[in-house]
C-alpha cells in the first residue's frame, strides 16, 4: 500500500514537473471586427478577418510579434470596411513596436490559388498622429501602408512583394524614415496635398514607379536611394529634387508627368 | 369598453389613416395599417412596416433615430424595417429629414431605411438621409430614390437583388457612396463625391448617365462581373476613375479627368470606349489588361506617364483616337505595350485623328 502511495505521489510530481501541454500548444489569439478599447498584441496573433481600431481605441503590437493574416475567401462582395480583402483599418492609434532585432511580421496564411497580393494592408484613416509603425516586415499586401489624412511615423519597415508600398493621400504628412520597399509594382505615391517627410528610404526593384508625386503634393526628400526601378521618380515638377537623394540605375530615372510620354512641347 | 370599440373600428374600417405627429416608437413595434407621418417622429427601436401596409411620410417631417449599439461595434441598430411600402415624398422646399437623435450625431448612429422583399413602388423623394449605417438598404425590393441627399452615412445606399432607380441624388461625404450586387440599377444625374468608394457593384446591370463622380479616394466607379453603360458622366479627381473587372461595358461620351491613377482601368472585360475625353490622369489615361473590344474617337491627352498602357497579353484596337499628335512615331511614345515589354499584347493605333474632338457634352 505504501509503495503504491509512493508511486502515485511520484507520478503526480512527475506530471507537475512536465511543461503543461495545454499551455505549450495554446493557439494564438484570433481577432476580427471592431475594437474601441486598448488592444495589445504579442507573440502570435491571427487576423481572421478585417480588424478596425475605432477612433478612441488603440492597438499596440509588441516587438517580435507575428501577425498571421487570413485572406478573405474569394473577394468579399460587401466589405465591412474599405477593402474587399482582409484589412487592418486604424481610425484610432496604432503603435507597432518592432525593433531591428525583433521585427513585427505580417504573414499571409497561404492557400492554393491565392493571389499574389493577398490582403489589403494597414490603412490609417484619420488616425492619431501619434501612431508609430516601426520595423515591420509586410509582405503580399495590396498597399502595405495607406495614409488618409493621417500623419504617423513609419520607420524601418521592410515591404516586399506588395503591389504598392505606400499611398500617402489627402493631406497626410507622415514621417517616412529608413524603410525598404522592393519587388512590387510601385513604391510610394504622394497624392492630394500630402507633405510627407521621406528620409533615408530605399525604393528598389519595382516594376513601375519608385516614387510618384502629384501636382498638389510636396514631399520633403532627403537621402533616399531610388534605383533599379522602371521609372525612378515621376513628378510634375520640372525641377527634380536636389539634395542628397540617389536616383540612378532606373530604366528611366526621372519622368515629368502630364505629357503622357510625348515631348513636353507637344500639345 | 369604448377604447376596445375604437380599436375594433380602426381594424375594420378600410383605408383609415392612423396619423402620427410628434410620435415616438419604442422597442419592437409594427405598423399593421396604412400610416401617415408628419411633424416629428422618434424611432427608439426597430419599427417594422408590415407587408401590405403603406407608410406615407409628408413633406417637412423629421424622423430621428436614437442610438442603440447592442454589440458595441460602433454602429447603431435602430431602424425602419419595411416589408410594405414606403412613400417619403418631400418637396424641394420641405424635404423630409431622416437623422440621428444624438446630441452630437455621427456616421452610423442608426441602422437604415431597410426594405426586405418590398416589391411595391417604394419612393423616397426630396429627402435628406444622414448619420446612418446604410442610409437606404434593400433586399429583393423595388425602389426609386429621387432628388435625395445622402450624407455622413457609413454607406449612402446599399442593396442586393433589387431594382432601383436613383436620379438627381447627391451622395456626399459618406464613407462609401453606393454599394450593390445582383441588382438592376439606373443612375441618372447624381453626384457621388468625397467617399472612399464612390460606386461599387458586382453582378449587376448598371446604366449610368450624366452623373458626377468626384474626389473618391479609392475608386470612382467599380463594376465587377456585371454590365455597364456609362454615358455623359463627369468622372474627376478620384484615385481610379472607372474600374471595370470581368464585365461588359459601353463607355461613351464621358469626361475622365485628373484621377490620381488611371482614368479607365479595365481587367478581363469586353468594352467599347468611344468619344470620351480622357485627360490629366496621373499614371495613364487607360490601363487595359486582357480586354476585348475597342477604343475609338476618344481624346487622350496630358495624362501622366502614358495615354494607354496595354498590360495584358491580348492586342488592343485603339485606332482613330486623338493622342495629342497625329504623328505615329510620337504616338508610339504615349502607348506602352508589347513593343516596350516583350510578352505583352500589341496596340493598333493607326489612323489617328488629325485634330482634337469637340467636347462630347457640355459637362466640362
Amino acid at each position: 500500500m505504501t509503495s503504491q502511495l509512493q508511486f502515485i505521489i511520484a507520478l503526480a510530481v512527475l506530471f507537475m514537473l512536465l511543461p503543461c501541454p495545454c499551455l505549450a500548444d495554446s493557439p494564438p489569439l484570433e481577432y476580427a471586427g471592431s475594437y474601441n478599447e486598448h488592444l495589445v498584441w504579442a507573440d502570435q496573433v491571427v487576423m481572421v478577418a478585417d480588424v478596425l481600431i475605432r477612433s478612441g481605441g488603440s492597438l499596440t503590437i509588441r516587438p517580435g510579434t507575428t501577425v498571421y493574416v487570413v485572406p478573405a475567401e474569394g473577394t468579399q462582395i460587401d466589405p465591412e470596411y474599405l477593402s474587399s480583402q482582409t484589412e487592418l483599418l486604424v481610425r484610432g492609434r496604432i503603435t507597432i513596436q518592432g525593433t531591428p532585432q525583433l521585427p513585427v511580421r505580417f504573414v499571409v496564411q497561404d492557400r492554393p490559388g491565392l493571389e499574389t497580393y493577398a490582403w489589403a494592408g494597414i490603412i490609417l484613416d484619420h488616425a492619431s498622429d501619434l501612431s508609430d509603425i516601426a520595423y515591420t516586415h509586410i509582405d503580399r499586401a495590396e498597399v502595405a501602408i495607406r495614409c488618409v489624412s493621417s500623419s504617423p511615423t513609419i520607420l524601418g519597415n521592410i515591404i516586399t512583394h506588395c503591389r504598392y508600398g505606400m499611398i500617402i493621400q489627402k493631406r497626410s504628412h507622415p514621417k517616412v524614415l529608413e524603410n525598404n520597399i522592393s519587388h512590387g509594382e510601385a513604391g510610394v505615391f504622394c497624392w492630394l496635398g500630402s507633405k510627407p517627410t521621406l528620409r533615408s528610404n530605399r525604393l528598389e526593384r519595382l516594376d513601375e514607379e519608385g516614387l510618384f508625386i502629384d501636382a498638389s503634393s510636396q514631399p520633403l526628400l532627403d537621402q533616399n536611394v531610388i534605383r533599379y526601378n522602371e521609372i525612378g521618380l515621376a513628378s510634375y515638377n520640372n525641377q527634380l529634387p536636389a539634395g542628397t537623394n540617389l536616383l540612378q540605375n532606373n530604366r528611366v530615372n526621372a519622368r515629368v508627368l502630364g505629357h503622357q510620354g510625348l515631348p513636353s512641347q507637344s500639345p | 369598453m369604448k377604447w376596445i370599440l375604437v380599436i375594433l373600428c380602426c381594424w375594420l374600417l378600410p383605408g383609415i389613416i392612423w396619423g402620427a405627429e410628434n410620435h415616438r416608437y419604442s422597442g419592437a413595434e409594427t405598423l399593421i395599417q396604412d400610416t401617415v407621418w408628419e411633424g416629428e417622429v422618434i424611432i427608439d427601436g426597430i419599427l417594422t412596416v408590415a407587408a401590405g401596409v403603406t407608410l406615407e411620410i409628408r413633406p417637412g417631417t423629421i424622423v430621428r433615430f436614437t442610438k442603440f449599439d447592442s454589440n458595441h461595434d460602433g454602429v447603431g441598430e435602430h431602424e425602419i424595417f419595411s416589408q410594405g411600402t414606403i412613400l417619403a415624398l418631400g418637396t424641394e422646399n420641405k424635404p423630409i429629414l431622416f437623422t440621428s437623435a444624438e446630441p452630437a450625431p455621427a456616421s452610423g448612429d442608426w441602422g437604415a431605411i431597410n426594405m426586405m422583399v418590398s416589391e411595391e413602388n417604394n419612393r423616397l423623394e426630396h429627402c435628406i438621409i444622414e448619420f446612418g449605417y446604410r442610409g437606404f438598404h434593400a433586399h429583393f425590393s423595388k425602389a426609386e430614390l429621387l432628388d435625395t441627399r445622402f450624407r455622413f452615412n457609413l454607406r449612402g445606399a446599399q442593396f442586393q437583388e433589387s431594382r432601383v432607380l436613383i436620379a438627381g441624388c447627391q451622395f456626399t461625404d459618406n464613407t462609401n457612396g453606393l454599394q450593390f450586387r445582383d441588382s438592376q440599377v439606373t443612375l441618372s444625374k447624381n453626384v457621388i463625391a468625397r467617399s472612399q468608394w464612390g460606386v461599387r457593384c458586382v453582378y449587376s446591370d448598371v446604366i449610368m448617365t450624366d452623373c458626377t463622380i468626384e474626389d473618391n479616394l479609392v475608386n470612382g466607379i467599380n463594376v465587377r462581373d456585371g454590365k455597364l453603360i456609362a454615358k455623359g458622366n463627369l468622372i474627376v479627381g478620384n484615385r481610379r476613375g472607372l474600374y471595370v473587372q470581368r464585365s461588359q461595358a459601353e463607355i461613351v461620351g464621358n469626361v475622365l479627368r485628373n484621377n490620381s491613377e488611371h482614368g479607365i482601368f479595365l481587367e478581363d472585360s469586353d468594352v467599347y470606349i468611344g468619344e470620351n475625353r480622357i485627360t490629366g490622369n496621373g499614371r495613364a489615361g487607360v490601363r487595359w489588361v486582357n480586354g476585348k473590344g475597342k477604343m475609338t474617337h476618344n481624346l487622350v491627352t496630358k495624362n501622366g506617364l502614358y495615354g494607354l498602357i496595354n498590360d495584358g497579353t491580348e492586342p488592343v484596337d485603339a485606332r482613330q483616337n486623338w493622342w495629342g499628335s497625329d504623328n505615329l512615331n510620337l504616338i508610339a511614345l504615349t502607348i506602352r505595350d508589347g513593343q516596350d515589354r516583350p510578352g505583352l499584347g500589341l496596340t493598333d493605333y493607326r489612323d489617328p485623328l488629325v485634330r482634337p474632338l469637340e467636347p462630347p457634352n457640355k459637362r466640362e
